[in-house]
């Protein structure tokens, strides 16, 4: 299982993850991403939401090892 | 006012004249760029058109490390070239703090599911108008009769203008887009525009209704809301920003599969197919290829030295073909592994647009498919007219003349 952690100061709230993987990702009120659901879509669409965030603020761990 | 020419007399190809007679193709140079010189001197143009010196960059790891790094290379070289038609507001232009504050309140008004309802309630009436022109003919030109006209539009639905003054909007539209071609055009049509939507937003400030001029004008976050200069920058920078690129990347994608029809079939029988479609498409040809910033210090870019002020231009184009990330980069394969693009660009200035951009993309493709079955090339336009993706800054179909069922 994949552990998400979104830096809130980071995110511009583009919508970029939650259009890759919109069960995994959402904005909240105030624009910023948040994770919704750590296993809400397959995990190649979780990590092409992290690779793409446009101001790197998804980080995403496997077991205890950063892949994002 | 600007010229009233009927929105149908318009020609695409006319109007974007700078691109016109450049090169055809510039990817086989960009190629050879990203193999054997990945950053290169470029001419480039400061405040008051002042010549400086720059660099391009060709390699989608260098181009993608210049537009996440807002502090080291700022906006500043692109409101310096828009000021003069996007008042003192482009939000494409502007570093931070300014920009985010900005940003933060007008990005709730393009987020995916404030767009939604937008698909069948606005942006699908308009598609279907086009295609209402052509769809008992047969045949179309789908450059002239579609994709060119109907992004423009979809703005002026989206603002809440009144259906008499399209015509009008499309042609401040249209000559503040072409300001590079002819500025003295686009600096009146925006000063005309900026005076037209004075009126707007005061009605709307007085009788507010679910249209984005409305939203905008009532926004607030934190306290703070926004000024009216920045609402007519901003309205006024949706014209170059979400009017041309989406009208050129629509003609991309239907280009593409056109192009290519066991991939058109498959989207075809299967509409889950076009989402994909899109992301190959902007990525096989991103209707705009380069952006610029410019070093607000000292730096080393692609193993150069980087004085401060000098203009950095990362070629999006160039980026998104980059062999030692796709394989095969120079085809359109829309089954090919999804991979993040940088045709939206990348960073703190990603579009913002980029949500209703693809849907516009997409409602425009699922509704020729839906009401005109069987579409393809014609054959003999295709033989007489030469229709190709053109343009080394700008790219987009010089024509697409296409022949369909028509279903009695």
């Amino acid at each position: 299982m994949l552990r998400i952690e979104i830096d809130p100061e980071k995110c511009m709230g583009s919508g970029n993850c939650s259009f890759w993987a919109p069960a995994t990702f959402d904005l909240g009120e105030d624009g910023i991403a948040y994770v919704l659901d750590p296993e809400g879509d397959d995990e190649d669409k979780i990590l092409l939401a992290g690779q793409g965030c446009p101001t790197q603020a998804i980080a995403i761990w496997r077991d205890d090892q950063r892949i994002v | 006012m600007t010229s009233t020419l009927p929105l149908a007399n318009w020609d695409p190809m006319a109007q974007f004249g700078a691109d016109a007679h450049s090169v055809r193709d510039p990817h086989p140079e960009l190629a050879r760029r990203r193999r054997e010189q990945p950053i290169a001197p470029r001419a480039a143009w400061g405040e008051g058109g002042k010549a400086v010196s720059g660099y391009e960059l060709y390699r989608y790891d260098d181009c993608a490390a210049v537009l996440r790094d807002n502090e080291t290379f700022s906006s500043e070289s692109i409101r310096a070239n828009m000021e003069m038609v996007m008042g003192p507001y482009p939000l494409v232009g502007m570093d931070e703090p300014d920009h985010k504050r900005l940003r933060s309140l007008v990005a709730q008004a393009f987020r995916q599911k404030t767009l939604a309802h937008f698909e069948d309630d606005l942006v699908v009436p308009v598609v279907d108008e086009m295609i209402d022109g052509f769809v008992d003919r047969g045949e179309a030109e789908l450059v002239r009769e579609m994709t060119y006209r109907y992004p423009v539009q979809v703005i002026a639905v989206i603002l809440g203008l009144p259906r008499d003054d399209y015509e009008r909007f499309h042609a401040w539209a249209s000559a503040i887009i072409s300001v590079g071609a002819q500025p003295m055009e686009g600096v009146k049509a925006s000063a005309e525009l900026r005076g037209y939507l004075e009126g707007v937003l005061a009605d709307r400030r007085a009788h507010p209704r679910e249209d984005l001029v409305s939203e905008l004008a009532s926004t607030e976050l934190d306290g703070e809301r926004l000024g009216d200069e920045e609402l007519y920058s901003f309205v006024r920078l949706l014209l170059p920003a979400g009017a041309e690129t989406t009208y050129r990347a629509t003609g991309n994608l239907l280009f593409g599969l056109l192009s290519e029809p066991p991939q058109f079939d498959a989207v075809r029988a299967d509409r889950s197919h076009l989402t994909a479609a899109v992301e190959e498409a902007i990525r096989w040809e991103p209707p705009l290829l380069i952006t610029s910033r410019v070093a607000a210090k000292d730096a080393e870019v692609a193993g150069t030295p980087i004085p401060a002020g000098t203009q950095i231009i990362p070629n999006i184009g160039s980026a998104n073909r980059d062999e030692t990330r796709w394989d095969d980069a120079e085809t359109f394969n829309l089954f090919r592994e999804a991979k993040p693009v940088i045709s939206f660009g990348v960073g703190p200035h990603m579009c913002l647009g980029m949500h209703l951009a693809r849907m516009e993309m997409r409602a425009a493709v699922n509704r020729l498919l839906d009401r005109c079955p069987n579409l393809r090339f014609d054959p003999a336009a295709v033989t007489r007219d030469d229709p190709h993706i053109h343009g080394e800054t700008f790219r987009s179909p010089t024509t697409l003349p296409v022949r369909f069922d028509v279903v009695a």
